[in-house]
């Protein structure tokens, strides 16, 4: 086992802050949903939400193209997904990729202490990539600044459209 | 030697191998003390909000996550795969006791380094919630 499995690294605090957004004049219930409706928009399955600690975890199984060079991959694909959301990511390297990643992520609800109406939102994700044949090609942490980001603008705009009921 | 006996005794041998690997474990107290800590605080919620924020830290995801019966599990995936459960009980004297168990791909870990550093991270994330520092 290596030996910084549970040891917290500068590039874990660096991370916490990529993947941490505070969103303003907010409750706790109204964040849950726009994030599961942003979920929702792409693909994803909610597994379980526990409201009184702020944690919903959710899933999908999506096609990954070439295993070779992953390592981008999640975020060109959150991306197109992103862009691409009304046609529901109908790209064509995803058409046609052979391999299947099970993306796993968890958001966590953090209401600041000084201010009830102030929340922290933390992202975290990670995947599993099979090949067709059933074979396990990979598992790692997402760590893309990028998909984040890419996330967090989707959650600022449902944020919006679930205050004014949209 | 009588081969059916010889059979026989593998068979045995196989059921008890079988066994162990369900109820197999350590000594129980020595790694109870491993696993647990206890903080000076009955406030639940905190807690449970300090393990999640740690485990976050530390690469996992939420699994599950259950306030009432104060209960988070979590994997992490790197090249290996950690699965950890973190419960959290009262004890007396006001005390809540953290109990973290973890396995690193098919073997419980047992070394007290991995859950010393586990709770120094806690700590950190306990401080942090319960005091607010700003």
């Amino acid at each position: 086992m290596p030996d910084d499995a549970f040891h917290l690294t500068e590039s874990a605090l660096e991370m916490r802050e990529i993947q941490t957004r505070e969103f303003e004049d907010v409750t706790n219930i109204e964040i849950l949903s726009a994030s599961s409706a942003v979920l929702q928009d792409l693909g994803y399955a909610i597994d379980e939400i526990e409201k009184e600690l702020g944690v919903l975890s959710a899933s999908k199984r999506a096609d990954a193209s070439n295993p070779a060079e992953m390592a981008g991959k999640i975020a060109l694909d959150m991306f197109d997904c992103l862009a691409t959301l009304f046609l529901g990511c109908e790209n064509e390297s995803y058409q046609s990729s052979k391999d299947v990643q099970d993306i796993k992520l968890t958001l966590v609800v953090l209401p600041d202490l000084s201010n009830d109406r102030t929340h922290s939102v933390r992202l975290t994700m990670q995947r599993v990539v099979w090949a067709r044949s059933g074979e396990l090609l990979d598992q790692e942490s997402i760590n893309d600044a990028e998909v984040y980001q890419a996330f967090f603008d989707k959650l600022s705009k449902s944020v919006f459209l679930e205050k004014e009921g949209i | 030697m009588h081969i059916p006996l010889v059979i026989a005794l593998l068979m045995l041998a196989g059921c008890a191998a079988q066994t162990a690997a369900i109820t197999a474990g350590g000594s129980q107290v020595e790694l109870r003390q491993i696993q647990t800590r206890q903080y000076d605080t009955l406030d639940k919620r905190g807690t449970l909000r300090s393990v999640v924020a740690t485990l976050q830290d530390l690469g996992f995801v939420i699994d599950k996550a259950d306030y009432e019966l104060a209960t988070i599990s979590a994997t992490k995936l790197q090249d290996y795969e950690i699965r950890m459960t973190v419960t959290i009980r009262e004890r007396e004297g006001d005390r809540l006791a953290v109990r973290a168990n973890a396995r690193f791909n098919e073997k419980p870990i047992e070394d007290p380094k991995s859950y010393q550093d586990f709770f120094t991270a806690l700590d950190k994330a306990m401080f942090l919630t319960l005091h607010k520092v700003d």
